[in-house]
Formats: C-alpha cells, structure tokens, sequence
C-alpha cells in the first residue's frame, strides 16, 4: 500500500522520473483532466489507490463520482462500463488480477468485444479494461497468471502489455482515446512497487505532457544481428539482461518488445527474423495454443526458409504457477531458461 | 537549508526502520517545491516524499539503505 500526498504534475513541458506505476497514473490523470467522460471503477482504486497502485492519488483529485470503489461483483461493473461506453462515456474498469475473468468472461468476450460488430458498426464500446498480470513473487496458481493470450485470441478486443514507464503512459493514453475496447494488462513486477523484487528498468524519464504510443508497433529494446528474442512484458527485462551477458561474449541479441498483441506487429517480427535468422520467443503465459505458437507462424506463414534453426520457445510449460519460490522460478522464463534457448538455436 | 525527513510512518512506534526505497531524482538535480523526490517503505507500507522546498537536492542516503523514522535523508540548498 502507498499513500501520497504530492500532486500530480500537469500542464508542463520537459521529462520527469517516474515509475511505471506513477506512469500509468499520470497518463489517466491527463485524460481525465482533459475529458470529462473519462472515468475510472473497479475494486479497491479508490481510497487505496488500487493494489499495484494503478490509480494512486486520483480519488483525492476527482472524487467518488469519477473514481469509483465496487462491490467484489466484476460482471455487475464490467457491465456497467460497457453500458456507459455504447452511451458515449470513456470508461476504464480495472479487474483486480486478470485471473479473475473467469467470474466476467461474458460481459467482456460476448458483450464489450462483439456488440460493436453486432451492430454493424453502429454501436462503438470506447472502453478500457485494465488488469494486473504475471507472477514471479509467491502469488501461487489463481493469482500469477498472464492469460493475455487467452484475451487476444477472443476476436474484438485490442490487447497491449506495456513493459515500461514511458510505454506505461503512452499506451494508455493511446488505449483511452481508442474507440476500440482495449484490455491495458500491467505486470505487478514492472510498476515499480516499493514492495515488490527490485527492478531497475520500472523506475525511468517520461515526458511530462500527454503523448501516444501507436497500439500495434513493436518496439526494439535492444539491437543485435545474431538471433532474435521475441517478447512482451516483465520478459523484456529479463531478455535484456541476457543480451547485455551475451554481448561480452560477441553475441548480438534483438530483443523486441511487442507491447501489444493485437493487433500484433508481425511486420517487425519478419524485419528481425530476416536478419537474424534464428527465432527464440519468450512467453509468461502458457507454452500450448498461445503467443508463442503465434509468433512462430507469422514466420511459417510467410517464408519457412527465414529460419535457419528451429525456433525455441520459453513459456510456462502448461502448469498451474506453483507457490514454492524454486518451483515458481522453474516454470516462469526466467533469464537461466532465456540464455539457454539463446545458445540452443544457435548452437553456441 | 531544508532537511528532508523519512516520514513516520508507524506513530506507535517512533524507533521503526524503514528503507528509500526509490530516488526520482539525481544528487545534485534542480528540484521545484512539491516535486516527488522518493518513496520509502515502513514494513510494507509505502509513502511518497516530496520536496518542502525548491532548489538543489543533495541525496544522504542511497537506494535500499535502512534509516530510522525521522531521519534526515536529503537537504535542499
């Protein structure tokens, strides 16, 4: 829990440090001030500020009216932010842990995803579905999951994962703007919490005013002509920890940060893949019928011959996230398991 | 001259440690009055510092070090 009391800087130019947390916040705070119809509900984002600090000091800014605190009931206000959206309000509805859809799938895969192609178009959902992902710090099986392949496989929905500070803001600047429902998924180990597993790379300069990030762009963390390491989220960060190991032995790791699913941005994954010729994708979420497999047939798909070595996969292998430290390490793809796919595909 | 002070977090007890745990800002840095400065960390309540005052910042204590409640952790010239 974080309690604060400085105001939020707004209406300035230049950069300041943030984390990815107080990005997030910073990009809902410019919104909501500039756009009346922009509000926020979920459980626990009022007076506490959201468990992984999503809308920390917003109630004190704009009051229980636009902030709003819910009852433990994510089809009731997931419902109501759909409604409020087809009636021309930009809600943002945050799910606690996207573990927690099984409760709400209705209301997001059969009503804020398809009632605008019901409609013929008519009807827009200008929606934001926030929720907090990912293990990694002893959460167990119900509250470590990414699932985010599961969402991006439902049709309707934009799907974006930031993976930093500057991502964090741009994307959901760019997410409530959207008159596309967009699903804004934050992992808890790249916020920057204080009482989370350090991270250096969640804490960095974001421009001070409102700015996009293009939904749909893949980014290029980190350059490299060797083999290409496909990823998203609090991956990326273990990734460019291999690539800065493997660049003191004259290996040179791409690393791409995808920063949204869909639509994903299978021009950038061919642009590396070409180069490169050899593919590893990293996936928090689960091995089979996922990301991983997807990333891989955008290559398949387009010309088998890119590849000059099979593609390696590091993902949870299908399990349920265990609790015991160890065992969580053993499954999540972690930098060890990284490093070996790496020199895997390249024989090295 | 302005101290910054670790805050007090846990009233009923004055003695607690806590930990910086982020800087948002360099020694040295230009800092404007109410700019964030850092959050630090009483068990596992976190609490934002903010600058009372503007001008340069000069940071005593690094990241993840343990001060008492109380503590000055960095002056403002």
């Amino acid at each position: 829990m974080t309690l604060t009391e400085a105001p939020v800087t707004a209406g300035q130019t230049g950069s300041h440090r943030l984390s990815t947390a107080k990005a997030m916040v910073e990009a809902i705070d410019l919104e909501m001030e500039r756009d009346p119809s922009v509000f926020y509900l979920g459980e626990d984002v009022g007076k506490y500020g959201g468990i992984f600090s999503s809308t920390l000091g917003l109630l004190d800014k704009y009051g229980p009216s636009r902030i709003i605190d819910t009852p433990i009931s994510e089809t009731g206000f997931i419902g109501l932010a759909i409604g409020a959206a087809t009636e021309g309000m930009r809600p943002i509805a945050e799910l606690m842990f996207a573990d927690f859809m099984g409760v709400c799938l209705d209301q997001i895969y059969n009503h804020m995803a398809k009632i605008h192609f019901e409609s013929g178009g008519n009807v827009k959902v200008p929606m934001v579905l926030t929720t907090a992902v990912g293990g990694g710090y002893g959460d167990a099986a119900q509250h470590s999951q990414c699932l985010w392949g599961t969402f991006a496989h439902l049709p309707g929905m934009k799907v974006v994962v930031p993976s930093n500070p500057f991502d964090a803001k741009g994307l959901m600047t760019a997410a409530i703007r959207d008159d596309n429902p967009v699903v804004y998924m934050f992992h808890k180990g790249v916020m920057g919490l204080p009482w989370m597993a350090k991270n250096p790379r969640s804490i960095a300069d974001v421009p001070i005013e409102a700015y996009e990030v293009p939904i749909g762009e893949a980014r290029v963390a980190n350059e490299g002509d060797d083999v290409t390491v496909v990823t998203l989220s609090l991956s990326v960060h273990h990734a460019l920890d291999v690539a800065e190991k493997l660049a003191g032995e004259g290996i040179g790791v791409e690393v791409i940060d995808l920063r949204s699913l869909v639509p994903l941005d299978r021009e950038a994954i061919l642009r590396s893949v070409g180069k490169t010729g050899h593919l590893v994708v990293v996936d928090e979420d689960y091995l089979s019928f996922g990301l991983s497999g997807e990333v891989a047939a955008t290559i398949t798909d387009h010309d088998p011959s890119m590849l000059r070595a099979p593609v390696a996969r590091v993902a949870n292998p299908g399990i349920p996230v265990p609790y015991a430290r160890s065992l969580e390490y053993a499954v999540l793809p972690r930098p060890d398991r990284i490093e070996a796919a790496v020199r895997k595909v390249l024989g090295a | 001259m302005t101290d910054v002070v670790f805050p007090t977090l846990a009233k009923e007890r004055p003695e607690a440690e806590g930990v910086v745990s982020t800087w948002f800002v360099d020694d040295g840095a230009t800092v404007a009055a109410g700019q964030l400065l850092a959050e630090v960390m009483v068990d596992k309540a976190a609490v934002e510092v903010s600058a009372p005052a503007a001008g340069v910042v000069h940071l005593l204590v690094a990241e993840e070090d343990t001060v008492t409640q109380g503590a000055v952790i960095a002056r403002i010239t």
